[in-house]
């Protein structure tokens, strides 16, 4: 007499075992690897799948994908220490050069520039530009 | 596990090695099946042989949520049901039936259990379709109630009480056949 567990056994342990013959093999993996063709040709390759297609395109991709990433990590960390953007301050040649022509222009008027414009130009030509802060200086308190 | 995984997403980007290995994998454990629920090796080959092909053809798009063998040996016994709705019309019986053929290394060995292979696929052969399925796919193929209830569409109960019944079935046949 066999109880449940004995039968169990006996079932699992007479489990048939059979073997494909190499006719079935043959048509069984020719028709399925023609079903796999025919599904394959269907498939329209997604944008994935084109750059997964090629080694250089994953090299690519995976360093654009790193690039940007920094760059976004990046920004994000400067983001919220950032001031709010102040007026710039000007290059202190420029603003000597302003301060001057306003306390020309308040002392004397236009006439006053137009005189300062035309010492100038005489004085240094038209290479003004190239000048120094110290010659300029040298130059406004006309020594 | 890793490398069924690894064949799944080989055989997704078109890889017929990965197929040919799966086929090379599995196919004598679902020719068995297929064997033990029909009882007709011509109609097992073909059934294997669908069963391939339509697996084949999900190649992109095919999914795998359990175990590559779980999923083809229900692939498997779907198929094998609807043959054998279509062949219970013309059946004639057990008698007709084909013996399930075994092939195993060894004389001796070879003999005995190619003896109790027999035996069961006579007791097996007494059982209604639905208990041997499920009989078949717990203990053949190592298969969860719960795996085979929700590929069968029915409730793990339904399952369960298919098993108990098909194995007092089995006990008794094979108690009385001995006492005989």
């Amino acid at each position: 007499m066999k109880s449940t567990e004995d039968m169990e056994k006996f079932v699992a342990d007479a489990k048939p075992h059979v073997t494909t013959g190499d006719a079935m093999d043959k048509r069984v993996l020719d028709d399925s690897f023609a079903a796999m063709d025919d599904t394959r040709a269907v498939i329209k390759p997604s944008a994935a799948a084109t750059i997964l297609a090629s080694r250089a395109m994953r090299l690519a991709a995976a360093a654009v994908i790193i690039v940007v990433t920094g760059l976004l990590l990046v920004r994000d960390r400067h983001t919220p220490n950032q001031p709010a953007p102040q007026p710039t301050a000007q290059a202190p040649a420029r603003m000597l050069s302003m301060m001057s022509l306003r306390t020309t222009y308040q002392r004397g008027g236009w006439d006053a520039l137009d005189r300062q414009f035309r010492d100038t130009l005489n004085q240094f030509g038209l290479a003004s530009s190239s000048l120094s802060m110290q010659q300029l200086l040298e130059g406004s308190n006309g020594s | 596990m890793i490398d069924e995984k690894m064949l799944v997403w080989r055989f997704n980007r078109g890889s017929k090695d990965a197929l040919r290995r799966i086929y090379e994998k599995y196919k004598d454990g679902l020719l068995a099946l297929a064997l033990t629920l029909l009882r007709d090796r011509s109609l097992a080959e073909d059934v294997v042989h669908d069963v391939f092909v339509s697996f084949a053809a999900t190649t992109g798009t095919f999914a795998l949520s359990g175990t590559l063998k779980g999923y083809l040996s229900m692939c498997v016994a779907n198929c094998a049901r609807d043959r054998n709705r279509l062949k219970a019309g013309r059946d004639v019986g057990l008698e007709a039936a084909e013996v399930v053929d075994c092939d195993f290394d060894g004389p001796l060995e070879s003999v005995a259990r190619r003896e109790e292979s027999r035996r069961l696929d006579d007791l097996l052969a007494c059982l209604p379709y639905e208990q041997r399925e499920v009989v078949v796919l717990h203990l053949h193929h190592e298969m969860r109630f719960r795996e085979i209830a929700r590929s069968l569409g029915v409730s793990i109960n339904t399952v369960q009480s298919r098993y108990r019944y098909g194995m007092d079935k089995l006990r008794s046949i094979f108690n009385s056949t001995v006492t005989k």
